[in-house]
């Protein structure tokens, strides 16, 4: 698919949205005034469950019928608490599941979608952020890593792995381009390019080791699947290739494997 | 005559209809509106509470070098009801060994190898529920377990670290919980000798905000 050269090199507007909302909700004073404007949507089906708390487990307290409104308060993963409207009981507190809210319509008549937490959600994803654990130079290593989704094709990230020896211990970033092959595809295979700085400090208790630590130069190639779980889950799993350049006379030819989970916004 | 019959009987089945028709409408505004202004919905229109934030102090158990106060950062997402991503971060400083104390000789670390600092990235499961004070007096609680990996640096070195961990985390409000958890940091040291699995069990307090 063809992108403009604005879709490929400027930030969509929404991913500056979410930076300035992260930024925003850190103050929980902040976080307290949004929730202070109302959403409110009217029951389309016969009734609506509302739940003391968010998750399936918890009991169900309050049932609100067909043509009723509510109020939107917040959202926790897929639960949302809402508030009924003042009766002659007064309103009721409770949480209701996200298919639950899918079951209202706004102001206007449209019917409630939230599109979050689908596979369409999936495809129109920003950034990814994730945990990998696995084998470096068979070491156990673990790396997080953080990539924006410039097109439905291509990404870019930066990624930190620390790999920790007995002979010694290794870290390194790497700054990585990704393609995504069939980016249509629940499970689809990716490719990485990616160059970065690796710093290795033998242990202290080797004494023959003596050196200090050293950094090289790191490029890094590398193959991985990835695949949408659910909700904004994914799981990810890759071999890398790595070259650090070396001072000395041959370059150390590296190896890694990672699996491991992300999350999208 | 015939088309008098017929409006009659044309007139006699609108009448019902029209009673029919005009209580629906009333039906219709029988429902109570809300005052305030109303608007459309998305994603963005409703504030989300999926990050928690918060501090923890305890106690961990260095093996070998005694028991130290611990202080530390906990960052959690959750991604549903029933899973969330942790990380934490602490530090403590390590005490001396039973050997160093009984002997009064020479310390095997030094002041600056003492320091001791983790960080850990864990995925958690929720064991959802509430808890009952009294009759009336109810919160909404999670008794979780986690597992995780991440990194110790002690005695000089960095160790890879595993964790195990459970907790109870109490929601005294929507966005403000209390917890108390308990971790063990497994790691491979060889700071007394022979290298060997150290059990490093930490349990504590902790304050943390949704946001």
């Amino acid at each position: 698919m063809l992108m403009s050269f604005k879709q490929i090199f400027l930030p969509p507007p929404s991913l500056f949205k979410l930076v300035i909302e992260v930024w925003l909700t850190c103050a929980l004073m902040v976080s307290q005034a949004l929730a202070d404007e109302t959403v409110q949507v009217q029951i389309t089906q016969p009734y609506i469950e509302l739940h003391s708390g968010p998750a399936g487990g918890f009991p169900v307290i309050h049932v609100v019928a067909k043509n009723e409104w509510i109020t939107v308060l917040k959202r926790r993963t897929n639960w949302f608490k809402v508030e009924t409207i003042k009766g002659a009981q007064g309103s009721v507190q409770g949480w209701v599941k996200q298919e639950a809210l899918h079951m209202t319509q706004s102001s206007t008549g449209q019917p409630v979608k939230l599109s979050d937490g689908s596979f369409e959600s999936f495809a129109q994803r920003n950034v990814e952020f994730g945990a990998l654990g696995g084998s470096f130079e068979s070491v156990p290593s673990m790396t997080i890593f953080a990539d924006w989704v410039a097109t439905e094709n291509l990404s870019a990230g930066i990624s930190v792995t620390q790999a920790l020896g007995d002979l010694s211990e290794n870290q390194f970033f790497l700054v990585t381009v990704k393609h995504t092959t069939f980016p249509e595809w629940r499970l689809s295979p990716y490719i990485t390019l990616g160059a970065g700085k690796i710093r290795t400090k033998p242990r202290a208790n080797l004494v023959q080791a003596g050196g200090e630590a050293r950094t090289s130069d790191l490029l890094a190639a590398g193959l991985g699947l990835r695949y949408y779980i659910a909700q904004n889950f994914m799981l990810k799993l890759e071999y890398q290739n790595l070259q650090a350049l070396t001072n000395r006379d041959e370059n150390e030819d590296l190896e890694q494997w990672k699996l491991g989970f992300a999350v999208f916004f | 005559m015939e088309i008098g019959f017929r409006s009659f009987f044309l007139a006699l089945l609108c009448t019902p209809m029209s009673f029919s028709l005009l209580a629906q409408q009333d039906a219709d505004q029988s429902v109570i509106e809300p005052s305030v202004e109303r608007r459309d919905i998305n994603e963005s229109s409703i504030d989300s509470e999926n990050f928690e934030f918060g501090l923890l102090v305890g106690v961990i158990s260095i093996e070998d070098f005694s028991s130290s106060m611990v202080l530390g950062v906990r960052a959690a997402y959750h991604v549903n009801e029933d899973f969330f991503v942790e990380a934490t971060y602490g530090q403590a400083e390590a005490g001396e060994t039973s050997f160093e104390v009984l002997s009064g000789g020479a310390p095997f670390l030094t002041d600056e190898e003492r320091d001791y600092s983790y960080y850990n990235v864990s995925l958690g499961y929720n064991l959802n529920g509430e808890t009952f004070f009294t009759d009336r007096w109810v919160f909404n609680s999670a008794t979780y377990l986690t597992f995780g990996a991440g990194s110790t640096e002690f005695g000089g070195d960095e160790r890879f670290t595993v964790t195990i961990g459970a907790g109870y985390r109490l929601l005294l409000t929507d966005f403000f919980a209390l917890h108390i958890n308990m971790k063990d940091h497994l790691f491979n040291s060889e700071l007394i000798g022979e290298e060997k699995t150290t059990h490093n069990i930490e349990y504590g307090l902790g304050a943390t905000f949704f946001f």
